[in-house]
């Protein structure tokens, strides 16, 4: 699904990725942890193609498509799927008028069918549901206004709607409340087969312990330091970072 | 000088009614004013070839049209074709008189005197002339404490070859509550002059809408006039589509304590097309706040202007105003001219004034693309948010709903997408 090799990325001249390979096949989750600034975030924009992001050396297959000659809709329409550690405000775009049009688009690409306002209207009914959004929530900007955690929750509202076949989460599950949590872990296990897989970057252990990712990594000055199974969050919860530094690029990354 | 004013003031001369004194009083102010030219401040950026030009003396009939209501606003529909009222709905709500212009009975002439020309200042040259020629329009009353529940609605639509001149004057008593809608129409070519006197009392509340619709051929020049006594509130919203000739004025007078106006304005314009807003906010007594927010979208060839003062006079401390404006120039030949005046006479006050040309958000752009929308789609959708905020702001669900349909269709229609533009903080 997704091959990163040796990724050198940079942003405003300051090398921020340097070096990290990471491979994830279909099906699978992989966590991925680290301390704060550590390149989490940037790694998830390096995939979506933010414009920014430079990437210096090394290759990123998609399903067996070089990534980075892609456009950020394109990346989109072939089924990458980033959900924003700070989703963006924006006044004057409605939710629905947004979705349909990213939801058409991806139709299209797929060569299916349009689906009717009707049944389409449906479908975003549904989606709130799932995610607990009040459906007047449509009819507002996109995530004007909105806290935090429904923010949060409008990203995965989108996840839903669009079927990626790659998920990024970065911190998904920060600023969620611990019922929000639950359901949001729920909403992405209800997505979870054997052909879509998810990265998810987290902080806690609480949103793993629900979603028990096949892999956990940790990021660490961009490069992964150490992968591991799930117990590795539990050990990286109770010691923290700091003794993963005695032990520098030791592991490889899967 | 030219011919279409020279026939102007001939015609002023014959037209005798019971508000005659008030004609004469404008008629000898107009006598002493110069013909606007370039050099005139006022005018500026904003020709009146097109309209010298004119001489529609003979006139067409008028051939039957529907009238422009717009469904489930449930509102008093009053309709002018060519400047001609058509009727008043028999059965109003207690508590709202609306009489023709022509037709103002005994009781209500003092006030009606008082207001006309009243409330709009003396200085708007097209004002004095609607002044000495309007004969039809409409008086409208409300009675203090009534909540009208249903929307007046004015429709006024010009067919090809007609000239009109229309005045509205609307008194909203104390403590009442209306909301008040001047729709234009029209499109082929014809010239109207149209201006609109509120006066609110005490407490009074008023939610107003100019929807300026002409477009093409059909010049329109007009303006809505406000005074606001002590804590009265103004909700505005103006919308221009722009036409060969269309000019607005605005004035908004806080006259009484605690006054509270806010004042959107969105102007969508494409091929030659031209939008002229002039808004002038006086703040002569203190605790008011006025707010406006002005955004326009100007494609093709079109210009758009817009002169945004703020006047806070000594007396007017703690005085809250705020004015900004944003264009979003979708041609290189597009263009905008933006004039903010802001004069403060009084030392305690809070005021900001800024005038930018938009720039589309990068970051919100990539957002969409990062759902697979594509570029070009994304850029129009952001386009139109731009002025859709406002819209998201307007009071009346259904009206604002009516709008932004009615918006993002001649948004679709205008479709060019060249994005251009740095901030020009002023
Ligand atoms: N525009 C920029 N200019 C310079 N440095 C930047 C810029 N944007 C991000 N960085 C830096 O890049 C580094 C990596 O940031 P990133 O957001 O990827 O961290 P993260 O691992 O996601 O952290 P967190 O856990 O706090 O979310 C940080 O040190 C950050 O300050
Ligand atoms: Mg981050």
């Amino acid at each position: 699904m997704l091959s990163i090799k040796n990724l050198k990325a940079s942003i405003a001249g300051k090398t921020i990725l340097k070096g990290l390979d990471l491979t994830v096949n279909p099906g699978e989750v992989h966590a991925i942890m680290g301390p704060n600034g550590s390149g989490k975030s940037t790694l998830g924009y390096v995939l979506s193609g933010r414009e920014a992001y430079i990437v210096e050396e090394g290759s990123i297959l998609f399903e067996g498509v070089d990534l980075l000659t892609m456009g950020i809709e394109e990346r989109a329409l072939a089924g990458l799927f980033l959900a924003f550690q700070y989703p963006l405000e924006i006044p004057g775009v409605s939710n629905l008028e947004f979705l349909k049009a990213a939801v058409d688009a991806q139709r299209e690409a797929r060569g299916e069918p349009l689906m009717s306002s009707k049944e389409f209207l449906n479908a975003a009914r549904e989606a709130c549901k799932a995610v607990r959004l009040p459906t007047e929530f449509l009819k507002r900007g996109v995530n004007e206004g909105f806290s935090g955690g429904e923010k949060k929750r409008n990203d995965i509202l989108q996840m839903l709607m669009l079927q990626p076949k790659l998920c990024i989460l970065d911190e998904t599950d920060s600023g969620l409340d611990i019922d929000a949590l639950k359901l949001v872990a729920d909403c992405v296990n209800s997505q979870r087969d054997a052909k879509r897989s998810f990265v998810v970057v987290t902080h806690y252990q609480r949103l793993l312990d629900y979603l028990k990712p096949d892999y956990v990594h940790v990021l660490s000055e961009g490069k992964i330091i150490k992968s591991g199974g799930p117990s590795l969050a539990s050990e990286l919860e109770e010691q923290g970072y700091a003794w993963l530094d005695r032990q520098p690029g030791e592991e490889k990354s899967l | 000088m030219n011919s279409w004013f020279d026939n102007a003031l001939t015609r002023a001369e014959a037209i005798d009614d019971w508000l005659h004194e008030k004609r004469a009083a404008s008629l000898a102010l107009l006598r002493d004013t110069d013909w606007p030219t370039r050099q005139t401040e006022a005018w500026k950026y904003t020709s009146l070839k097109k309209l010298e030009q004119l001489d529609f003396s003979a006139g067409t009939p008028a051939p039957s049209i529907n009238a422009h209501s717009i469904s489930d606003l449930n509102s008093i529909n009053l309709v002018f074709i060519d400047g001609v009222l058509q009727s008043i709905p028999a059965d109003l709500p207690e508590g709202l008189t609306i009489m023709p212009l022509a037709q103002v009975p005994d009781e209500h002439q003092p006030w009606v005197l008082d207001q006309f020309a009243g409330v709009k200042p003396p200085q708007h040259l097209f004002g004095l002339i609607n002044d000495t020629l309007a004969t039809d329009g409409l008086v409208i009353d409300i009675a203090p404490h009534v909540d009208l529940k249903h929307p007046i609605h004015i429709i006024q639509t010009m067919t090809a070859g007609n000239e009109a001149h229309c005045r509205t004057l609307v008194r909203v008593g104390a403590g009442a509550r209306v909301t008040v809608i001047e729709h234009l129409t029209g499109d082929q070519e014809s010239f109207n002059t149209n201006f609109t006197e509120y006066s609110l009392a005490t407490k009074a509340e008023l939610e107003h809408y100019r929807l300026a619709l002409q477009s093409d051929a059909a010049l329109t020049i007009g303006g809505s006039h406000f005074n606001l006594d002590t804590q009265a509130t103004l909700n505005s919203t103006i919308v221009g589509y722009g036409s060969d000739l269309a000019r607005i004025d605005v004035d908004i007078s806080h006259q009484g304590e605690g006054t509270l106006a806010k004042l959107d304005a969105i102007y969508l314009l494409d091929k030659q097309t031209h939008f002229d807003l002039h808004s002038n906010i006086e703040h002569t007594a203190p605790n008011g706040t006025s707010d406006e927010r002005v955004r326009g979208i100007v494609a093709g060839k079109a210009r758009a202007v817009f002169n945004g003062r703020i006047h806070i006079h000594r007396y007017a401390q703690k005085t809250s105003a705020e004015l900004n404006n944003r264009n979003l120039l979708l041609s290189r030949d597009a263009e905008v001219d933006v004039k903010p005046e802001l004069e403060i006479y009084a030392d305690d006050v809070s005021c900001a004034h800024g005038a930018t040309i938009a720039e589309i958000d990068q970051l919100a752009l990539y957002y969409l693309r990062s759902r697979g929308i594509g570029l070009e789609q994304a850029h129009l959708m952001l386009n139109f948010g731009f002025i859709n905020e406002l819209i998201d702001q307007i009071p009346n669900a259904v009206l604002a709903d009516w709008l932004r349909q009615q918006l993002s269709g001649r948004f679709t229609r205008m479709n060019t997408i060249k994005h251009s533009g740095q901030e020009m903080a002023q």
